[in-house]
């Protein structure tokens, strides 16, 4: 089944019991030192970083397998555009396509980035759940000045929990659908065009239709986007301390070089 | 000529942490022209057996064949056809027309015989062939489901699987879904049933076969059914076994509404209860 393409995985670990705005600090500490990574050297530490917290955090290693299979074919893209279309020592050729030596290591590198952004983002969406995730992302809002504009960070969180909680719902429904115009006859590998308008419309419809009921079940429970509390209490612990204090090593260890001028490329 | 299901077997989620059996090693066949009646509770495995009917899902283990071929064969979906639950959802064409010719146009049917399968549908789900040219999301609830309910029988299938029909149904459209089932149950189709209240289509049910857990726990006629099962039993059924208790000497083997009145008023005149009319 390919549901459980970052979802969240309820385990006891101790990266589950994280607070989740440590999370979130991470995973965008993370995608930077990523980003910067060119070495494979940098490609291994964070590697190794990844080792270590798919060992703490109990997960089966095919959850992370599985999140990375979808997107195979854009990594085979993305590695391959690179092999033949970087310019430098040709170590193979065949008519007018040439593969040089830098195109196989930048290749290389670039698709490694973003196997590992994937990895470290599912790392964030199976320990924590998506209501932890938005209350997190809220608190954060809360320090930007919304307020001046018009926009309260509690209609931010509500849009985007709304829009989690619709995710499920929406592929639940896309799921019995195909199922019923499959019934119907419908092949979906033969006639794609078909299958859009005969799976869609009746999707879109529905949705609106759930939309609307949410819209009219917050109504008539008041809803105002003001004062709202959310029913997880953040706090931090001595775990998240420590993991500031572990983000600061790593994160200096991979900027550190370029403060001092050497860029590797 | 039968649906044949042999040691099925199936796993939602097979391997993962979040593995889920719903069907083990299930044996059942479904002859042409039977009206079969699924029970069981949520979760027992219903949607996933019917699933394997028409090829929707693919056995794990065990085989699946309709009149002979094997299920995994695209040409099982137009003699098996499944009508989903809440079918009014799947409605999408322009007019109903569009959409009832959906099924049939996607095995080939063409021109005036398409035409004329449609019309036939329609007719046959009590609707009048004057709707076919409106959206089928002007029509009221009632009327999108006997829309989506001619749109499979328009496939003119062997066998009839319809997903909790009466859910969400009001009366009026309930007695007319089923007075449509037995109108196509006369005309030789295998109708099969899935629900969790056994209870309104039992007088119509020549089988009824129970799940539990991904098993089944029971098959056989409905009287087999009354006399073996303690749970779930038609309501008129448990109202005769409740007067029995009460004193009344009356038959606990009953399920229709007029085979109940029958006995109880028999049962009346006998304790000296005067009849009038």
């Amino acid at each position: 089944m390919d549901d459980l393409f970052l979802s969240f995985v309820p385990v006891n670990s101790i990266l589950h019991r994280l607070d989740p705005r440590t999370k979130i600090i991470g995973l965008m500490l993370a995608s930077i030192c990523i980003l910067k990574a060119s070495s494979f050297m940098e490609i291994t530490l964070i590697m190794f970083v990844f080792l270590i917290l798919l060992f703490i955090c109990h997960l089966p290693v095919m959850h992370f397998v599985r999140s990375v299979r979808p997107m195979l074919l854009f990594f085979a893209i993305l590695f391959l555009v690179q092999l033949f279309f970087t310019e430098g020592t040709v170590i193979f050729s065949f008519k007018w396509l040439s593969v040089s030596y830098e195109g196989l290591v930048l290749g290389t590198i670039i698709t490694l980035r973003f196997v590992f952004l994937l990895l470290f983002a599912s790392l964030l969406t199976a320990t924590t759940s998506p209501s932890r995730i938005t209350a997190g992302i809220e608190s954060f809002l809360r320090l930007l000045p919304l307020k001046h504009i018009g926009i309260s960070s509690h209609d931010f969180a509500m849009m985007m929990s709304l829009s989690i909680y619709f995710a499920p719902l929406l592929y639940d429904n896309f799921r019995s659908l195909r199922d019923a115009q499959i019934s119907r006859g419908l092949d979906i590998k033969k006639e794609p065009v078909k299958a859009i308008f005969s799976i869609s419309i009746p999707l879109v419809a529905t949705s609106v239709r759930r939309v609307e009921e949410v819209a009219m079940a917050m109504e008539s429970r008041c809803y105002s986007g003001i004062g709202r509390t959310s029913m997880y209490v953040m706090e931090f612990r001595r775990m998240d301390y420590l993991f500031y204090l572990l983000y600061f090593f790593i994160f200096s260890f991979f900027t550190m070089p370029y403060f001092k001028g050497y860029i590797i490329i | 000529m039968s649906i044949d299901v042999r040691n099925v077997s199936f796993c939602y989620n097979k391997g993962t942490s979040l593995e889920r059996r719903a069907l083990d090693n299930v044996s059942l066949s479904v002859e042409k022209g039977e009206f079969v009646l699924i029970g069981g509770e949520v979760g027992s495995g219903k949607s996933t057996l019917i699933r394997h009917f028409n090829g929707l899902l693919k056995p794990q283990s065990g085989l699946v064949t309709v009149s002979g071929i094997n299920s995994t064969n695209k040409a099982v979906r137009s003699k098996a056809v499944l009508l989903m639950q809440y079918p009014q959802k799947q409605l999408f064409g322009k007019t109903v027309f569009d959409d009832v010719s959906f099924g049939p146009s996607n095995f080939g049917l063409k021109g005036e015989a398409l035409n004329k399968r449609v019309i036939d549908a329609l007719n046959l789900v009590g609707l009048d062939h004057s709707v076919s040219a409106l959206s089928p999301f002007s029509l009221s609830g009632g009327q999108m489901r006997q829309v989506a309910l001619a749109g499979v029988l328009a496939m003119n299938p062997e066998y009839l699987i319809l997903d909790e029909p009466t859910s969400g149904l009001d009366p009026e459209n309930r007695s007319l879904l089923l007075s449509t089932l037995k109108k196509l149950h006369s005309t030789g189709i295998s109708v099969i049933v899935v629900s969790h209240q056994v209870c309104e289509l039992f007088p119509l049910a020549e089988k009824v076969v129970l799940l539990k857990h991904g098993s089944i726990a029971f098959t056989g006629t409905p009287a087999e059914y009354l006399r073996s099962v303690s749970s779930p039993l038609p309501e008129v059924t448990l109202l005769m076994k409740e007067l029995n208790k009460a004193g009344f000497n009356v038959r606990d083997d009953i399920f229709s509404a007029d085979a109940a009145f029958h006995e109880i008023s028999n049962a009346l005149v006998k304790k000296g209860v005067k009849r009038y009319g």
